[in-house]
């Protein structure tokens, strides 16, 4: 009874505030917006008994992915008329793109066997650690490799503008009588 | 004393020279406007560095109403000289901009308060007054009691300013092809610094144009608290000017007092008495410390370093109870009279003040071994607000800012008054120019004024405090009290002022922080005719936008400190 | 812990999640009161260790004995004080950041273990959980810049964002070295590991854990944004940062914030690094809360006297010494510290 009634908290918080983020017409509020979304699904998942990628979860998202979005939302150029444009042709291919994604999703979700746990559910890290340095090392390795070309790709991307001089030329101060004369 | 440059002048110019005069040994050329610029430029080659200040002198009888005087100084040689023009009303005069930095301002200043228009000036704003002021203040038509209320704030930056800042920064970069890192208009922010803003205590504003944390731009903008100090000298007698004097530069109030006292002397042309002039000595040397610790102790707040400024801040409050002990106050002081002193020191003042400057050599040595070799103190603050040596000359820079260059000039050396000349010390220079630089001169300056002071309390003279002359000098209360002279004597000087003779003179000294000078001009009646200061943070801050350019918002902020600027001389 | 779901299910008659949730609100409250407590002595403690390092004497008056209820008396005037929201700010967000930077230390200090059992969330991945919702200030603090419609503060909030993000790498890489020791992310296992004295600590296990406290704790200085890595404040340049709009009630919450993080970075370097609630002579340990609180109140004296002795660096030299010095300082420890243990026999 309370179980449900905790899932089904979770779920509004997660999504309530993600239908904010899809209109709202700020879009720092939608970019604060997703700070409940995500702590929602750090919830489910701690709900879930997986507590290792609920904090992870917390720690990726809310305090890199979404810090990240902010800081580039706010630093970003702000569109001439001061909001972001509202049009057909803005409309039509977002919800194409949104809809494949839902189709997508919805195939991987009813695809999978989903195991269901019962009774009290164990810690989870040290399991996810073993297997990480063991089964999945590979893909671990893999996707290791990934994330530091990606980080050598954007230092690369935001290198320093370095100017040709660092000064600009000298304010007028002629030195020969010649030049203070004319 | 500057005859070379006088002679100079003859030679190169001959019949242009209007007139050459010498007023109590400031040796003056008076050129038509036209040859000016020629004028200058040839001073400039001839080894006058610096223009010290620009004084405009309203003479409304006169067919050429506007008497300017260009004060120049050259270092290499140690040597002055005054250039004068005289214009009409409304006559342009041409700018000195492009030879000398310190012009800009210095013309601002004379078109602002006497409404003189200077041709090919680049930035020809008013700049004391509001920019909605009407009216010149410093003309003599313009009456002392008229208010006006100006409240609209200027904006320093306008859209397109801000569009060829970044089109500028974008030149800069090196590969023109990279698209992603252009700047556009809206990347820039404008940030007011000031006026209310904990770096600039209310009294000053910079507005930077900022692309990220670095300063693109910067342009200040003064005169927050004008108060009219010329004008108002105007209307009262010479002693009377005394007080005002104190509200100045009030972090050394009795430099303030000394030298003005110094330059009122010698345009009458009488000298203060030797045990006078040891009192000045040592009350100014203390000024000087104190003056010096605030500044050095405020940059280092303004860095962080927040314990340091109770390190210094309890000498310097220790000295302040020894100043307020010998003259009734902390900040206002008026110890200083024309002719003399306005009473002579205490008893027990020789060991009190001894007491006080071993506290300091404690403070400061508590504070050297908490920054001298701190990196965080080292990265802030070594090669921050550089300024080269011939850019701080041609910026009107004097005292330690000109020091951190490595300029070894200071005038209590070099062009000594008070009896300077019989004390033995050292001038601390930097080489880089940059923060670090101004502040350690500074410390290194309240040793040398500490080891002034100890000479100076060791030979203090015995003798009259005050010049023996009735006309300068208030008669003694006795006479005052016990002859009908007296109270005459007493009456005459009280109401009616100091007769200065009629004429002019430039007195300055060694302020804490640079040259400070005053440049009187009196018609023979009890009151100053026109009384110019020429504050020593005056020029230093018109470099400020140029010297901030490029940095990062603290930099400026660790600059701002180091420059030492108190608004009440800025703004006077 | 157990004695208190024991009575809410079996006296109160709950299932077991709600009691879960009625203790937890339970601790939370104590949690509060506990953390506002901290602050309220912590502000009177930094005034005095500053008076004390500044050769003056700090609050002397509130309270006769050394100006004890100074602290107490200016949060009831903080709590009277108008409160003020520019015309022009963002209302909702203004009004949610400061409870956010609050709910992110309060969400941190559960998994403190005082002592032995007496832990409010006794989680298997403590530490991470930890460092994960300490995340949540820095969103606070974006927040609160943002929300201000303040240049200062913006400036303020992306400093601050930019900083503590940064920080928080060197932060979880030098308690690395520890969780290889140890074998469990568990504050109250991590703490049980280093009984048996000083020696035993694991600051002085080895060389390169004692480099990793070092680390950790320059890099808790710059995570709870206080001098001289003060950059999201930095009185004298953004005249107060992010929380320049700030007043009364609004402005206590960042207060007491700081002061809570203060704490938690303090207590955490005693759970990770200086051997938790074990006394440093090995048997003497009698009260084992006492002894956590006084080494975590030793750090932050540790933490005030380095705020109060050093300049502010600027926030270029900031990011400089996080990505270019520290990080790669904790990373040779991590290696060297596994190395050692291997080397030492410590893990099989």
């Amino acid at each position: 009874m309370t179980a449900d009634l905790i899932f089904v908290l979770l779920a509004l918080l997660t999504l309530v505030p993600a239908v904010w983020v899809a209109f709202s017409r700020n879009i720092v509020h939608a970019g604060f917006s997703l700070l409940l979304t995500l702590l929602g699904v750090a919830g489910l998942y701690a709900y879930l008994g997986a507590d290792f990628v609920a904090v992870t979860q917390v720690m990726v998202y809310v305090g890199g992915v979404l810090v990240l979005i902010l800081f580039t939302v706010m630093m970003t150029r702000v569109p001439q008329n001061g909001r972001p444009r509202h049009g057909l042709d803005r409309f039509v291919p977002a919800a194409v793109f949104a809809l494949g994604v839902f189709g997508l999703l919805y195939k991987t979700i009813t695809a999978v066997e989903w195991a269901a746990s019962e009774g009290a559910v164990e810690p989870t890290t040290a399991e996810i650690g073993t297997n990480f340095i063991t089964s999945y090392i590979f893909p671990f390795e893999y996707v290791s490799l990934v994330l530091l070309a990606a980080m050598i790709g954007a230092a690369i991307l935001i290198r320093e503008r370095r100017p040709e001089e660092t000064e600009e030329p000298a304010a007028p101060a002629p030195e020969t009588e010649e030049e203070v004369a004319s | 004393m500057s005859q070379k440059l006088v002679d100079s002048l003859q030679r190169e110019f001959g019949t242009d020279i209007l007139a050459v005069d010498s007023p109590r040994g400031d040796e003056s050329v008076t050129v038509a406007p036209e040859r000016l610029l020629d004028v200058l430029g040839h001073l400039r080659c001839a080894g006058c560095e610096q223009l010290s200040d620009v004084v405009g002198v309203d003479h409304p009888d006169r067919a050429e109403r506007f008497e300017l005087v260009y004060l120049l100084r050259s270092y290499a040689d140690n040597e002055r000289v005054q250039v004068k023009v005289n214009v009409a009303e409304d006559a342009p005069v041409p700018s000195a901009a492009g030879v000398y930095r310190s012009a800009n301002w210095a013309e601002r200043e004379v078109y602002d308060l006497l409404g003189v228009p200077f041709s090919g000036h680049p930035d020809l704003r008013r700049l004391l007054c509001h920019h909605e002021f009407e009216g010149h203040a410093l003309r003599k038509d313009y009456p002392i009691e008229q208010g006006q209320e100006c409240a609209r704030p200027e904006k320093l930056f306008t859209d397109e300013d801000i569009a060829r800042a970044a089109e500028r920064a974008n030149d800069l970069v090196s590969d023109p092809d990279d698209v992603h890192d252009e700047l556009h208009p809206s990347d820039l922010l404008t940030v007011n610094i000031g006026p209310s803003h904990p770096a600039t205590h209310g009294a000053l504003r910079a507005e930077v144009l900022l692309d990220g944390e670095n300063i693109l731009e910067a342009r200040t903008e003064i005169g927050y608290i004008h108060r009219c100090f010329e004008k108002e000298a105007e209307d009262h007698t010479w002693a009377q000017v005394m007080p005002y004097t104190d509200r100045l530069n009030y972090c050394s109030a009795m430099l303030n007092n000394s030298i003005y006292a110094m330059a009122v002397e010698k345009t009458i042309g009488v000298e203060a008495t030797p045990r006078a002039q040891a009192i000045r000595v040592i009350v100014s040397e203390l000024s000087r410390i104190i003056d010096h610790l605030v500044c050095v102790c405020a940059n280092l707040v303004d860095i962080g370093a927040l314990t340091n400024y109770w390190y210094l801040y309890n000498v310097r409050e220790s000295i302040y109870e020894t100043l307020e002990k010998l003259c009734g106050s902390r900040l206002t002081t008026n110890y200083a009279r024309i002719g003399g002193m306005s009473h002579d020191l205490f008893d027990g003042f020789d060991a009190e003040v001894r007491t006080k400057l071993d506290e300091m050599d404690v403070g400061n040595a508590d504070v050297m071994k908490l920054i001298a070799r701190n990196r965080i103190f080292l990265d802030r603050t070594v090669d921050v607000g550089v300024i080269s040596q011939e850019d701080a000359l041609s910026w009107g820079y004097t005292g330690p800012c000109l020091r951190a260059t490595g300029l070894a000039y200071d005038l209590r050396k070099l062009a000594p008054y008070s009896g300077y000349e019989n004390y033995d010390f050292d001038i601390p220079t930097g080489t880089n120019g940059d923060t670090h630089d101004r502040i350690m001169v500074r410390m290194a300056e309240m040793v040398q004024s500490r080891s002034i002071i100890l000479q100076a309390l060791d030979k203090l003279p015995d003798g009259p405090l005050n010049i023996d002359d009735n006309s300068v000098v208030l008669p003694p209360k006795e006479s005052v009290y016990g002859s009908i002279e007296g109270v005459m004597n007493q009456f005459k000087l009280v109401y009616e002022g100091i007769q200065v003779p009629a004429g002019r003179g430039y007195g300055f000294g060694e302020g804490a922080n640079g040259e400070l000078g005053y440049y009187c001009v009196s018609d023979g009646t009890g009151h100053p005719y026109r009384l110019k200061v020429r504050p020593p943070c005056f020029p230093i801050f018109s470099s400020y936008a140029e010297l901030v350019r490029g940095g990062m918002i603290p930099d400026a902020i660790a600059t701002l400190g180091s420059l030492n600027i108190i608004a009440g001389e800025l703004d006077r | 812990m157990e004695a208190m779901y024991a009575f809410f299910m079996d006296t109160a008659g709950m299932d077991e999640m709600a009691a879960h949730i009625t203790v937890a609100v339970i601790m939370a409250t104590i949690m509060f009161i506990v953390m506002a407590l901290c602050a309220i002595i912590f502000t009177w403690m930094e005034r005095k260790v500053a008076g004390f390092l500044q050769s003056r004497y700090g609050p002397m008056r509130t309270g006769r004995w050394h100006g004890w209820a100074q602290a107490v008396a200016d949060m009831l005037k903080i709590l009277g004080k108008e409160d003020i929201i520019p015309a022009e700010a963002d209302k909702p967000y203004f009004i949610f950041a400061p409870l956010l930077v609050l709910l992110g230390s309060l969400l941190a200090w559960a998994a403190i273990p005082w002592a032995p059992g007496f832990v409010a969330a006794d989680l298997d991945l403590g530490l991470f959980y930890i460092f994960a919702v300490t995340s949540l200030v820095v969103l606070g603090i974006l927040m609160a810049g943002w929300a201000s419609n303040n240049k200062w503060a913006l400036y303020g909030a992306a400093r601050g964002a930019a900083q503590m993000v940064s920080y928080e790498i060197p932060l979880l890489l030098a308690t690395i070295p520890v969780v290889l020791y140890t074998g469990s992310l568990n504050t109250q296992d991590i703490v049980i590991a280093q009984q048996g004295g000083v020696l035993n600590w694991f600051v002085f296990r080895d060389p390169f854990l004692f480099i990793a406290f070092w680390m950790y704790f320059i890099a808790s200085i710059a995570e709870t944004n206080r001098g001289p890595f003060d950059m999201p404040e930095t009185e004298s340049e953004l005249v107060a940062g992010y929380h320049t709009e700030y007043t009364g009630m609004r402005f206590a919450f960042f207060f007491l914030a700081e002061y809570a993080n203060l704490f938690l970075v303090s207590m955490i370097a005693v759970m990770v690094f200086l051997g938790g609630w074990w006394s440093p002579i090995p048997g003497l340990d009698f009260a084992p809360a006492a002894c956590f609180v006084v080494k975590g109140v030793l750090m932050v004296f540790l933490n005030m006297w380095v705020r109060w002795t050093l300049p502010r660096v600027r926030v270029d030299q900031l990011m400089h010494l996080c990505w270019k010095v520290m990080i790669p300082v904790t990373l040779v420890c991590v290696v060297g510290a596994g190395i050692w243990m291997m080397a030492s026999g410590a893990v099989g």
